[in-house]
């Protein structure tokens, strides 16, 4: 699995601002909120496995899961953000 | 947990298990040569529907084997009895080889699963992207 750690880290941070369940709850919101709370859990699943990989806590299949499990995580963060944001971006180019 | 990640999981565990037993047999060939050794093994078996890793494979209790312990001619041996034998391992090191390549094989069955998985959930995600 080869992954920029620098990359995945902007990554983590874009999809964790995204994927912040805040603000006003309207309808649709507790599902998103679900999903994102899904997605945290996934992360820090990942990140305490890969830190108890680096200490010898853990065994290397044990990791790869977890990171494999995250990463699949990002990616389907990443591309409905993507979505979204092109949906909304279609939204301000209609004529008014 | 969607299929693909059961997946995943249910090959981790197939890889944890067979490095589970790699480790009794190089423990077994460490100690080929010890007296007394009795060779180890372990079980795998399922795990039960009702936990949360259905479908998975753990390892069971490490168990000695009880094969007869061969009597070695050595009066040399501090072990060694009046007549001048001592109690060897039961450790046969082709049993050994041939173990440890059928758990490299089964390893590599259950690497290829994940990578599969993991790239159909990767294609598929291809599909959102575009």
């Amino acid at each position: 699995m080869e992954t920029n750690p620098h990359i995945a880290s902007q990554l983590y941070t874009n999809a964790q601002n995204i994927a912040r369940p805040d603000g006003a709850p309207n309808r649709g919101d507790s599902l998103f909120a679900e999903m994102a709370n899904d997605f945290m859990a996934t992360m820090q699943a990942g990140e305490s496995a890969a830190i108890a990989g680096m200490t010898g806590k853990a065994d290397a299949q044990t990791v790869v899961e977890a990171l494999a499990a995250s990463e699949i995580a990002i990616q389907t963060a990443v591309s409905v953000r993507d979505r979204v944001v092109e949906a909304y971006q279609e939204i301000l180019r209609m004529p008014v | 947990m969607s299929d693909l990640s059961s997946t995943m999981a249910a090959s981790a565990s197939g890889m944890a298990a067979q490095a589970a037993r790699l480790r009794l047999v190089s423990e077994n060939i460490a100690n080929a040569d010890t007296p007394g050794f009795q060779r180890k093994t372990v079980a795998f078996e399922a795990v039960h529907a009702m936990f949360d890793n259905a479908g998975s494979v753990r390892t069971g209790r490490v168990e000695l084997s009880d094969a007869e312990l061969p009597e070695v001619f050595d009066p040399g041996h501090p072990l060694a009895d009046e007549n001048g034998y001592y109690q060897g391992s039961n450790v046969e090191l082709m049993v050994e080889i041939a173990d440890a390549r059928e758990a490299q094989r089964s390893y590599e069955a259950n690497l290829k699963m994940f990578d599969q998985s993991r790239q159909m959930n990767a294609s598929i995600l291809e599909l959102l992207r575009r």
